[in-house]
């Protein structure tokens, strides 16, 4: 049987688009796990959101040639489908945050003593963090990425840039009264 | 966030925000697990062989521009002759009409019900018309059996509305007199 030349462009035009997709998750895959982590801090769940990720952009491969900034353009999906699935989520006791935070944090020359209190700490500057607005918080999380300038974050949140500084201003604020406050019940 | 030269936030290291942006870039900083490229990929490709294309539609006409079937060959080229469209799409719209056409013909219209059935009347604690009538009032008065004389007729024309005013005016005159 022949085969139609529509068939051999279809499947050529194919071959480009995954060729494509591979480069895009070799090339964010990491970017985008943290960007989840970040949000989720749970492993599975967030390699779960990356996967879905670019599952979406597989369903609109069409459109990834009019994408300017194939970067921030996965992060807005990744993220959207993190404060998602936060969302839906029950919120988790703050011992699993320690535990998991234990387990994934750096531990250079720490021992276990110190690495558990490392762990709490962070786990309990975490939970105010949460304590946060969530416009405030999810700026402040944001900018915690190096990589991620304040027009990205902006773009990413769907803001303008002013908009993200001023956040950011509040949050950082907000975020010294609570730990003060948190300090002082201690 | 702030040794990048592209991020151009502020530090707050040392105070209490810089606590929770340290611990957040810490975060922000762990490495993805190894082999989650890999297994993104893999998760990709299934999905793509399983579903090579969700939303595709079928080209038509079933060739391309450039296919050497177009325009006349005979090699399966047929769907290009407006005239064999033509006749196909007229052989799907006569056997369409046809097999309509044949059901109405096979279903029969419901006969209509000889006797009209009247709905049952309740023999007790019902309402019922009891077998009555309404008849319309019939007039009471006197009724004439023949015309009146002309003579009678023709005093009760435009004067009589006169007299009987003048029989008032003289009834109430008397009363005075006296």
């Amino acid at each position: 049987m022949e085969i139609a030349p529509s068939a051999v462009q279809d499947e050529a035009r194919e071959q480009v688009e995954e060729e494509a997709l591979d480069a895009l998750v070799g090339q964010y895959a990491s970017t985008l796990y943290r960007v989840a982590f970040s949000i989720l801090r749970n492993p599975s769940d967030a390699e779960d959101a990356v996967q879905e990720a670019f599952l979406r952009v597989l369903r609109h491969r069409d459109t990834l040639g009019e994408i300017r900034d194939h970067r921030v353009w996965l992060i807005r999906i990744v993220w959207n489908i993190v404060l998602d699935r936060k969302r839906r989520s029950k919120t988790r006791p703050e011992t699993d945050d320690v535990a998991e935070l234990a387990r994934v944090l750096p531990a250079h020359g720490l021992s276990a003593e110190q690495r558990a209190a490392a762990a709490q700490h962070h786990a309990h500057v975490l939970t105010c963090v949460d304590q946060l607005p969530a416009k405030e918080r999810e700026v402040m999380v944001l900018s915690a990425f190096e990589e991620l300038t304040s027009v990205e974050i902006a773009s990413v949140l769907g803001i303008t840039e002013s908009s993200v500084r001023s956040r950011l201003f509040r949050a950082r604020n907000l975020m010294a009264d609570l730990l003060n406050h948190s300090r002082s019940l201690r | 966030m702030n040794s990048h030269p592209h991020n151009t936030f502020d530090s707050h290291t040392g105070s209490g925000s810089g606590e929770a942006e340290a611990t957040l870039r810490l975060i922000a900083g762990l490495p993805a697990p190894e082999g989650l490229e890999e297994r993104v990929k893999a998760g990709l490709h299934q999905t793509l062989h399983q579903a090579p294309r969700s939303a595709s539609l079928l080209r038509w006409p079933l060739t391309t521009p450039h296919d050497p079937m177009r325009s006349g060959s005979t090699r399966g080229g047929w769907m290009q002759s407006p005239w064999l469209r033509g006749a196909a799409a007229a052989a799907i719209v006569f056997v369409v009409a046809g097999g309509g056409w044949e059901v109405c013909t096979r279903i029969q219209p419901a006969q209509e019900p000889k006797a009209i059935a009247l709905p049952p009347v309740a023999a007790h604690g019902g309402f019922s018309s009891a077998n009555a009538i309404r008849t319309p009032k019939t007039l009471n008065g006197t009724v004439l059996t023949h015309p009146l004389p002309d003579a009678v007729a023709g005093k009760k024309g435009p004067d009589s509305s006169k007299k009987p005013v003048k029989k008032a005016k003289a009834e109430t005159a008397k009363p005075l007199g006296h």
